[in-house]
């Protein structure tokens, strides 16, 4: 029985070959865009399955305060003067260890490579049990020791048996490799952490970073994504218990002006560490692509669910002649259930061969390395496609069969209009969904627009910054460093300072419009710049001047208690000076634990004003600044090309003269541009696949709108026909039949409206400065989901309405 | 008011010509009631749908009104058919998603008709039909005569001086075919012009002319029960 079913099942398919092609389509399409989403999301949620500990490894994490306005609500890493603290107090059985992420120069004889290091804690290496090649988990238990992976190995010596070979750090100290461990895999939350892709592949001691830096465990900085504190605990601690300790300790211990910028600090499981980003920026990417998938899904279903009943009309002889012949409701039900899953199951056949064509290209697009292991994904799929079959075949099956057997081989189904209610939810449904999906697209696309429209401030592609200027190796050199690049053909202006523009990095500093009013202190970013950055920034003056080398007081210098300071317009607000701020003075507070400005105090004169400018872009907001000069903060430097040079010989040079004077340094530099865009790439990635998941499911609304419109205008061809008898036109056909589908698509936008204004303020929320035509966007995404679906149901009723009306009137 | 000249009617597929009109010569005067009668296939729908401007024919000449119609475009058709022709078909072609004053104002739609008019002319066709306390039911739920009648109703609504009738009474039982019948001699009677196709030999006689067709000719014509052999050479050719 059940083998003639699917032979029936698979001659029906043959003969109604446009809607089966058009059903298949839609339900591989459908599998396809799902089950992809589904492997990516579990690919990303169950990294670092390498590690026999994992799910005993634990990472203390920060809460930050509410009013740090960074973008984010808390961070994978807390401050590096925690881990040893707890070590202290915890038992013996608890291993720490962090891992500080540096840029350091390494030498293997006269060879100097810029490097990414990863300096860890001893304990690191029995909290994650790495494949050795060669030494084992002691390798550095002595500061001297350093790790090297299987590539890192050959990139320095050209061979993996390396124990005992020496490589130089930052030109001052030799490092022993003491093991050689086998590359990681990419499935790792050290190698994929979704927007920074760090890879381990260097490991050196933490009491070294102290030999070499003047790194000691401090409460001042806190480096998202980068530096880590890991725990592994045992097996007879958990994670509550491990919460309760962290928080104690960081309770007793964390210095107040800490606790201010991390409230508190939270355990978090290793397996989470990889997503944590995603989750911390407020941002479900993972659980937006699920649903997206899952919404495609469901389009094809109802793709389905649509075609099916329609088509099923033409089928009502048939069924009427098995109950006549004794068929059981059942037995029809059987039949027609087989059928829908006898497609859903050609369709995940199709889906998973485009699966397996796809995965290797996003593989080597993304970096990662996700398989298809199909002995773990045999229940989910078995399951999609019962639940798909079931969802799309189960009313259609259940309609037809329901009918008498007088009425089915009467036809009489074609004239009533059972499912009309149905098919109308199903075609709004698809449709909500579809220009819900639209207006998500134009309005995150416009909202990118607006943030990369912002970001030309500053003359971003003229802009070269150099990292690594704060060193204490380069400081000697800055002003011969500055002086070199002057003097390029080409190179408009030379600047330093603590930071650029578009750099993700917050640094304030408290002050008082009244000397010791510690009731009213206000918080204020500070950058440290130079004589030419206002210049070569493109900044101009709204009052007051630039800062100038002949006056002594506007360079901060150790003996100073006077400083001259340039703010912007938010700041002059916020200090209560926004009316005439120049000549006006305000006061720093004085901690002595913080250094820095505050180690004493200082009188700041304002002698310039800027407009409000954007300055760390993106999705931030503006903010108010104090600007200053105190060289000591300088880490990097920014250099203006100018616009008709010949950028590459200029860059050429620029390499020239940083070689010349700090030898033995390999250069780390960037376009500001590039700057921006590490962080701008991930809303336009995001962009580009909401655009692609929208573009599909709209397609396959479509399609469906297609097919329903080729059934029902065969259905209403008697209608049309007595109409044109009576005197309609073509025009007044047509507008008629689109009028009847256009009612459901115009039902549709009361859900997708809503859905659409509240879901894009999930991704707007990010942002500081918003698109203000929301409403406008989602109207436009309604307008093009109508006409749309216009065209295409007007195709059919130019069609119908042309014919020649005797045809209609005979169809019966 | 109906004059047809030579006129013929042939479908040709890539191999086979049908000719289903041959050379027809009728004169239908306003006022008149005509019936059609001849066996299955022998043409009669076809020369209604010509009539009625459903159809163009092949050759020949249709004078409607004293215009020779035959080559006019399909969308000046429609206008004198709206303006001057109803239909009646044997399965009614109501529309079931209509009610039954819908199905009747649907007339009136594509006449550019206020709606208050078109409310009280369907009003005034329900009443002369019986059908007045039936107005809001659906097409499914009344009887066949009874949903014919919604068709006379329809066809007259506009104020149609021609009625084609293609079989009113075909899916009727008797009582219902009477009653329908009695409706359209009643309309004639007011002076529409009814031609009307039918198998029925009795309801035929309410017509006071009876063209008789065969194998796309025309062979008699009767008045009033005397009848009047037109084309012998195809009465000769099947009986030989």
């Amino acid at each position: 029985m059940f083998k003639s079913y699917v032979q029936l099942a698979l001659r029906n398919l043959l003969k109604h070959r446009l809607y089966a092609v058009i059903n298949i389509f839609g339900l591989t399409i459908g599998l396809m865009v799902f089950l992809l989403g589904e492997f990516l999301a579990a690919y990303e949620y169950n990294h670092d399955n390498m590690f026999s500990a994992r799910d005993q490894i634990y990472v203390a994490g920060a809460i930050i305060g509410p009013n740090i306005n960074i973008g984010i609500d808390k961070a994978d890493s807390v401050h590096t003067a925690l881990a040893p603290l707890l070590d202290a107090e915890l038992d013996d059985d608890v291993l720490i260890a962090r891992t500080i992420d540096r840029e350091m120069v390494l030498s293997k004889d006269n060879d100097n490579y810029l490097q990414r290091m990863h300096f860890v804690d001893k304990e690191f290496f029995r909290i994650f049990d790495f494949t050795y090649l060669y030494g084992d988990e002691s390798s550095l238990d002595q500061k001297e020791g350093i790790v090297l992976t299987r590539d890192m190995a050959k990139k320095f010596f050209g061979r993996v048996d390396v124990l005992g070979e020496t490589v130089r750090i930052k030109n001052s100290q030799d490092l022993y490799v003491t093991a050689v461990i086998e590359n990681l895999p990419k499935d790792t939350h050290f190698n994929s952490s979704i927007i920074l892709r760090k890879s381990l592949d260097i490991i050196a001691s933490i009491d070294m970073l102290s030999d070499v830096t003047n790194f000691e465990g401090d409460w001042f900085n806190l480096s998202f994504n980068a530096d880590r504190t890991y725990i592994l605990l045992p097996w007879n601690r958990n994670e509550a218990w491990l919460q309760q300790q962290l928080s104690a300790v960081y309770e007793r211990h964390a210095p107040p002006f800490a606790k201010e910028f991390v409230t508190g600090v939270k355990v978090y499981p290793l397996v989470d560490v990889n997503t944590f980003v995603w989750d911390a920026a407020g941002l479900p990417i993972i659980e937006s692509v699920r649903v997206l998938g899952l919404l495609v899904l469901l389009i094809a279903c109802v793709n389905y669910t649509n075609l099916a009943t329609a088509q099923n009309f033409s089928r009502t002889r048939e069924v009427g002649l098995r109950k006549a012949f004794g068929a059981t409701p059942m037995q029809l039900l059987t039949q027609f259930l087989v059928e829908s899953l006898t497609l859903a199951s050609v369709s995940l056949l199709l889906a998973l061969v485009a699966i397996e064509m796809l995965l290797p290209v996003y593989n080597s697009l993304a970096g990662k390395h996700v398989v298809l292991n199909y002995v773990d994904a045999l229940p989910m799929l078995i399951s999609v496609v019962v639940v798909v079959a079931l969802l799309a075949g189960a009313y259609p099956a259940f309609l037809i069969t329901r009918l008498n057997p007088i009425d089915s081989l009467h036809n009489s189904m074609l004239k009533g209009r059972k499912g009309g209610l149905f098919r109308s939810v199903m075609i709004g449904g698809q449709f909500a969904i579809s220009i819900f999906m639209l207006s998500i697209v134009l309005i995150v696309h416009y909202q990118n627009m607006k943030v990369e429209e912002e970001s030309h401030i500053f003359p971003k592609s003229q802009i070269v910054v150099m990292d690594n200027i704060g060193w204490d190796e380069i400081k000697p050199h800055h002003e011969t460093l500055r002086q070199e690049l002057k003097e390029i053909d080409g190179v408009e202006q030379v600047s330093l300072s603590s930071t650029v523009p578009f750099s993700q990095n917050s640094n304030v500093i408290k002050v008082t419009s009244i000397k010791g009013d510690e009731s009213n202190v206000i918080a204020i970013d500070q950058l440290s710049v130079d004589y030419d950055f206002f210049d070569l920034y493109g900044v101009d003056f709204l009052a007051g001047r630039d800062f100038d080398q002949t006056i002594t007081n506007d360079a901060y210098r150790d003996s100073s208690s006077q400083l001259n300071v340039v703010i912007n317009q938010m700041a002059a607000k916020k200090l209560g000076i926004e009316n005439d701020p120049i000549g006006k003075t305000f006061y720093n507070t004085t901690d002595p634990d913080r250094g820095g400005l505050e180690a004493s105090s200082l009188q700041f004169n304002v002698v310039g004003l800027i407009p409000d400018l954007n300055i760390r872009g993106l999705y931030n907001s503006v903010q108010p600044y104090v600007f200053f000069i105190r060289p000591e903060n300088h880490v990097r430097a920014s250099v203006r090309i100018s616009a008709d040079a010949d950028f590459q010989s200029v860059l050429q040079k620029i390499d020239v003269a940083w070689e010349s004077v700090i030898p033995g340094h390999p250069i780390s530099r960037s376009f500001l541009d590039d700057i921006f865009n590490d962080v701008f790439i991930i809303f336009e990635s995001m962009n580009q696949a909401l655009a692609v998941f929208s573009a599909i499911a709209l397609d396959l609304a479509l399609i469906g709108l297609f097919g329903l419109a080729a059934f029902m205008a065969k259905l209403k061809t008697k209608e049309i026909g007595m109409r044109k008898v009576l005197g309609a036109n073509i025009f007044q056909i047509v507008r008629l039949l689109i009028w009847q589908f256009s009612i459901p698509v115009m039902w549709s936008l009361l859900v997708a409206i809503p859905l659409a204004y509240f879901a894009s303020n999930i991704y707007l929320n990010f942002f500081a400065d918003r698109i203000s035509f929301v409403p406008v966007l989602i109207g436009v995404s309604c307008v093009a989901g109508i006409l749309l679906s216009w065209m295409i149901v007007a195709g059919h009723a130019i069609k119908i309405a042309g014919a020649n009306p005797i045809h209609a009137l005979r169809y019966e | 008011m109906i004059k047809l000249h030579g006129l013929s009617k042939s479908y040709r597929t890539d191999t086979v010509e049908t000719i289903a009109l041959n050379n027809i010569n009728i004169e239908i005067n306003q006022g008149e009631f005509v019936s059609v009668m001849g066996p299955s296939g022998c043409g009669k729908s076809t020369l209604l749908n010509i009539i009625g401007m459903l159809d163009t024919p092949t050759s020949g000449h249709y004078y409607f009104m004293d215009e020779d119609i035959a080559r006019f475009k399909e969308s000046r058709l429609g206008n004198i058919r709206k303006q001057y022709i109803g239909f009646i078909f044997q399965s009614f072609n109501l529309i079931d998603e209509l009610s039954v004053e819908e199905n009747i104002e649907l007339a009136l739609l594509y006449h550019n008709i206020g709606g208050k008019e078109r409310k009280q002319r369907v009003e005034q066709a329900m009443e002369k039909m019986g059908i007045a306390h039936r107005a809001k039911h659906m097409p499914g739920q009344l009887s066949g005569g009874q949903q014919q009648r919604v068709a006379v109703a329809r066809a007259v609504v506009g104020g149609q001086r021609v009625i084609l009738a293609d079989e009113p009474t075909g899916n009727l039982d008797s009582h219902n075919g009477q009653e329908v019948m009695n409706l359209l001699q009643q309309l004639n009677d007011e002076g529409t012009t009814i031609v009307m196709v039918t198998h029925s030999a009795s309801h035929a006689d309410y017509a006071q002319r009876t063209i008789n067709l065969f194998d796309g000719h025309v062979v008699t014509e009767s008045i009033r029960g005397k009848e009047r052999l037109v084309n012998t050479a195809v009465i000769e050719s099947t009986t030989a």
